[in-house]
């Protein structure tokens, strides 16, 4: 009889091995939201000058379990004239996508669930499954304002995902593979990829933000014009998946910034004890869900054509030339990144510096027009 | 492949006929689009199977992620009325049997004349012939294919914008 790892028969380890995947991925994404709902009321209770929870446990910690209890115990409520099976599908068409992203994680060395050739391919793919359980979710609601919410989320999705992976390709572009350990072996030690390519970084976050429908483009749910978006017929534990679901999303997008940009799981002893990747790895990832929240904190909600302005006159010329100029100056000097890394920083700095001065004639082109509107 | 290979693989099969069936006699339009997805899905689930994960993961990425959600786009901006009725294309039985038998005798006979060539390539990956054969073999063929697709594309915005004079 063969024998596979641990001593387990290869034809019982393979389906074994799949339900221990699933239980880790659930463990991870369950305790992984709790932490970061947790986190996330702090930090706006700190940006808001505010004490957030405090009363439920030492400083509040148990706060989200009983939240959480709370939603588990609620009645499953589904109003009448809703469509039954979509009505109950659409959240675990949101959740199940996102939770067959960690499977190619590489949280250390060896600690990941699948190195896929093709590892970033599958995230994206994953990435866009979303959108149709939301579209489903607005529909089936039978409201507007959901139908509204979720129509806001395809036009939304689609169109940012074409910013998002023009950045990815221009890592990839540097990087030679589409596998994300590949990718987090090619930065040992200090050599991070945001050094070269920090344009396409700025340009994956900001579409990243888009994609987890996270402020400033939390359209989708825009609570002061859309109730609650294609969330508005939810409650209890449905309700609960879908959020499960973006907390998830939010950290497989910082998994996908820290592995492409930021070195993975590298960082201070890993040669040693790689074991100490996973660390540095949480670290990182939860630096970057910290500056998700930090961005709900401060910025106001984006009106839908700004939205669509953005994505289409700026994100997707800017992440077009910055893949065009990338590719040239890699075919130019095959041997070294440096031209690339030099005419990304232009570029970056050419973006910031534009941003005001584009600011500015768009408030006087609106002044002048409400003056003539006035007289 | 192995026994859970080839389990899984009937089990793919079955979904994409079970699904395609589906699309064909459900009443309602949104379920059909959900049960097209569905199909994809499986058949995604086949390339992988076979070692072609690219072409499983675009499949996904494109059919499910875009093309389903421009259907699901389109279906929620036409007005519904309850039918009681089959839609429009199952109106057509006899018409359709006409043209599908003969396609369907067609396919079967192509695919069997394939049955023992090579599989596609297990451990590597079928990233790089693919890449070679878009941008390398067939590299003008598909230049060809994404400027019609460019022009059909302008030729809407064109047909869209025209009641704006």
């Amino acid at each position: 009889m063969p024998v596979g790892p641990f001593g387990i028969d290869p034809t019982i380890w393979a389906p074994l091995r799949l339900v221990i995947a699933v239980l880790l991925g659930v463990a991870l994404v369950f305790n992984g939201a709790l932490a970061q709902i947790y986190l996330e009321r702090k930090i706006q209770a700190i940006i808001q000058d505010r004490l957030g929870p405090i009363h439920t446990g030492p400083w509040g910690l148990l706060q989200t379990f009983a939240d959480a209890i709370k939603l588990l115990g609620k009645e499953d409520i589904r109003a009448r004239l809703t469509d039954k099976w979509f009505f109950l599908a659409a959240p675990s068409i949101v959740f199940s996508p996102m939770l067959a992203s960690y499977v190619v994680i590489p949280f250390a060395p060896d600690i990941v669930g699948a190195d896929l050739s093709v590892g970033l391919l599958y995230l994206t793919t994953l990435g866009s499954m979303t959108v149709l359980g939301i579209v489903i979710a607005g529909w089936a609601s039978n409201n507007k304002y959901s139908l509204i919410g979720g129509l806001r989320s395809a036009g939304q999705l689609i169109s940012y995902e074409v910013p998002q992976i023009l950045s990815l390709v221009t890592v990839v572009l540097v990087v030679g593979t589409l596998s994300m350990v590949g990718i987090a072996e090619s930065q040992p030690g200090w050599q991070m990829n945001f050094l070269i390519l920090p344009l396409a970084f700025v340009t994956y976050f900001i579409a990243g933000l888009a994609e987890t429908n996270r402020n400033p483009f939390d359209l989708p749910e825009a609570e002061s014009e859309l109730v609650a978006g294609f969330l508005t017929e939810y409650s209890g534990m449905r309700w609960a998946i879908f959020f499960l679901a973006e907390y998830g999303e939010v950290t497989v997008v910082s998994a996908i910034v820290t592995t492409l940009w930021f070195g993975a799981w590298h960082g201070p002893f890993v040669e040693v004890f790689p074991l100490l990747g996973v660390l540095w790895f949480t670290l990182k990832t939860y630096f970057f869900v910290l500056v998700f929240m930090w961005i709900r904190a401060t910025l106001p909600r984006l009106r839908i054509d700004q939205l669509m302005s953005l994505c289409w006159k700026v994100l997707i010329p800017l992440t077009l030339a910055n893949l065009t100029i990338t590719a040239v100056l890699l075919l130019a000097f095959p041997t070294t990144v440096v031209p690339v890394a030099i005419a990304n920083w232009i570029l970056l700095a050419l973006f910031v510096l534009a941003l005001p001065y584009f600011q500015r004639r768009r408030l006087v082109a609106l002044r002048e027009r409400l003056r003539t509107a006035a007289a | 492949m192995d026994i859970f290979g080839a389990a899984f693989f009937a089990l793919l099969t079955i979904g994409t006929i079970g699904a395609g069936v589906g699309v064909v006699l459900a009443n309602r339009i949104t379920t059909s689009a959900l049960l097209m997805a569905f199909t994809f899905l499986n058949v995604a689930g086949m390339f992988v199977l076979l070692g072609a994960e690219t072409v499983a993961m675009f499949q996904v990425l494109i059919y499910v992620g875009a093309i389903t959600v421009l259907i699901l786009y389109g279906v929620m901006f036409t007005p519904q009325s309850p039918r009681p009725y089959g839609l429009f294309f199952q109106t057509q039985k006899y018409w359709a049997a006409l043209f599908v038998v003969p396609i369907a005798i067609f396919v079967a006979v192509v695919a069997f004349e394939f049955r023992d060539s090579a599989a596609a390539g297990g451990s590597g990956g079928d990233l790089v012939p693919l890449a070679t054969s878009i941008f390398g073999d067939f590299a003008f063929p598909f230049e060809v294919a994404s400027v019609l697709l460019l022009a059909a594309m302008v030729g809407a915005i064109v047909l869209v914008k025209r009641d704006e004079e």
